[in-house]
């Protein structure tokens, strides 16, 4: 409309999700969009700092709402504002008394879980068991790590699960290294002592999708 | 915008322009299709066939060759081939891991192949080689 240099509330509710995925995940019962994105990368790798125009560029969020948000996150200490040069560089803050807990609710959701969950989606009905294990499973992982995950899967290929999960390893600014498995294969490994194996099986998982039934032998 | 290929091209940086060789990327591609043809031989070890497929670099660094460059590094050549064949992550990918299982197979005593992506690594070099075959052939000098 004309600038007709008068100030017109904007009056319409909020334009319902009703296009594409169905929506009633965790994450947005939590968070809301610009938050999700946000969150995802400040508490989904808190070793990382980041500076405002990076943040609204890979969140693709409004930058105005993102600018509102990061300000309101810095003033409750949840996370820390550094000036380097003539950037601003935003840090989860390890020192608020809620650090711990919400980067390990962004990883179940928005920050790891979720956008893999996603990705794999399309080859659901392929997977029997999804998990993710490694540095990241362990909470010792570093910006730098790759996202080790384990695939149980009798028919997919690599070639297919490449190309599922590029897109969220663009999102999610790290590499994601699969390894598909079939459940025989796991059986056959278990059987012969296989020290990777045995050491996935052991460590920490995060589920994407199944539960711990599906790799047991 | 720079192409790929400016950008990482330049002193302190992995690629190297040098001018194509018709005979080098005759080599190269004669030398990995010869392995990859061997690596299809399902009498051979698993292992055998999976080392055999990694003969896929000398089709990527060829494929590299071909656009007048040459890489510092190995992994590279497989990360390029979106811009040197038009191949995307569900054959890069492949390529580059199955790079890294041979080197910790290498360096660590861990070689951890299966069926599975002796399979999947031998039709991303079908691919490569596919691609590599419709280059224009380079006018020797």
């Amino acid at each position: 409309m004309p600038n007709l240099g008068m100030i017109m509330p904007n009056m319409g509710t909020e334009r319902t999700r009703s296009r594409g995925k169905p929506t009633a995940s965790l994450s947005d019962a939590l968070f809301s969009r610009t938050q999700q994105r946000l969150f995802g990368l400040l508490f989904g790798q808190p070793e990382r700092s980041f500076y405002a125009t990076e943040l609204i560029g890979l969140t693709g969020a409004g930058s105005g709402a993102v600018q509102r948000e990061l300000a309101r996150l810095a003033e409750s200490g949840l996370v820390t504002v550094r000036a380097v040069g003539k950037q601003k560089h935003f840090q989860a803050n390890p020192k608020s008394p809620v650090y711990a807990e919400l980067c390990a609710i962004v990883r179940k959701t928005v920050g790891l879980a979720q956008p893999l969950r996603e990705a794999l989606l399309p080859l659901a009905p392929q997977i029997h068991a999804a998990f993710v294990y490694g540095s990241v499973a362990k909470r010792r992982d570093t910006a730098a790590s790759d996202v080790d995950l384990m695939l149980v899967s009798d028919s997919l290929s690599y070639g297919d699960v490449f190309a599922a999960l590029e897109a969220a390893s663009t999102t999610l600014g790290r590499t994601v290294n699969p390894t598909i498995l079939t459940r025989r294969e796991i059986k056959k490994r278990v059987e012969q002592d296989s020290a990777f194996v045995k050491r996935v099986l052991s460590q920490p998982k995060m589920w994407l999708i199944g539960t711990e039934d599906a790799v047991a032998v | 915008m720079p192409s790929p290929f400016e950008n990482l091209a330049g002193p302190g940086k992995p690629l190297k322009a040098e001018p194509r060789d018709a005979k080098e990327f005759a080599g190269l591609k004669r030398a990995g299709l010869a392995r990859l043809k061997d690596a299809g031989n399902t009498d051979l070890a698993l292992e055998s066939r999976f080392d055999l497929a990694n003969a896929a670099h000398a089709l990527c660094l060829a494929a590299l060759r071909w656009h007048g460059c040459r890489s510092a590094n190995r992994y590279l050549v497989f990360q390029m081939l979106p811009h040197t064949l038009g191949l995307g992550p569900e054959t890069w990918r492949v390529l580059a891991k199955c790079h890294d299982i041979r080197n910790l197979g290498e360096y660590e005593g861990d070689l951890n192949v299966d069926a599975r992506i002796v399979t999947d690594l031998i039709s991303a070099c079908d691919a490569v080689a596919e691609k590599l075959d419709a280059l224009l052939p380079i006018a020797s000098r």
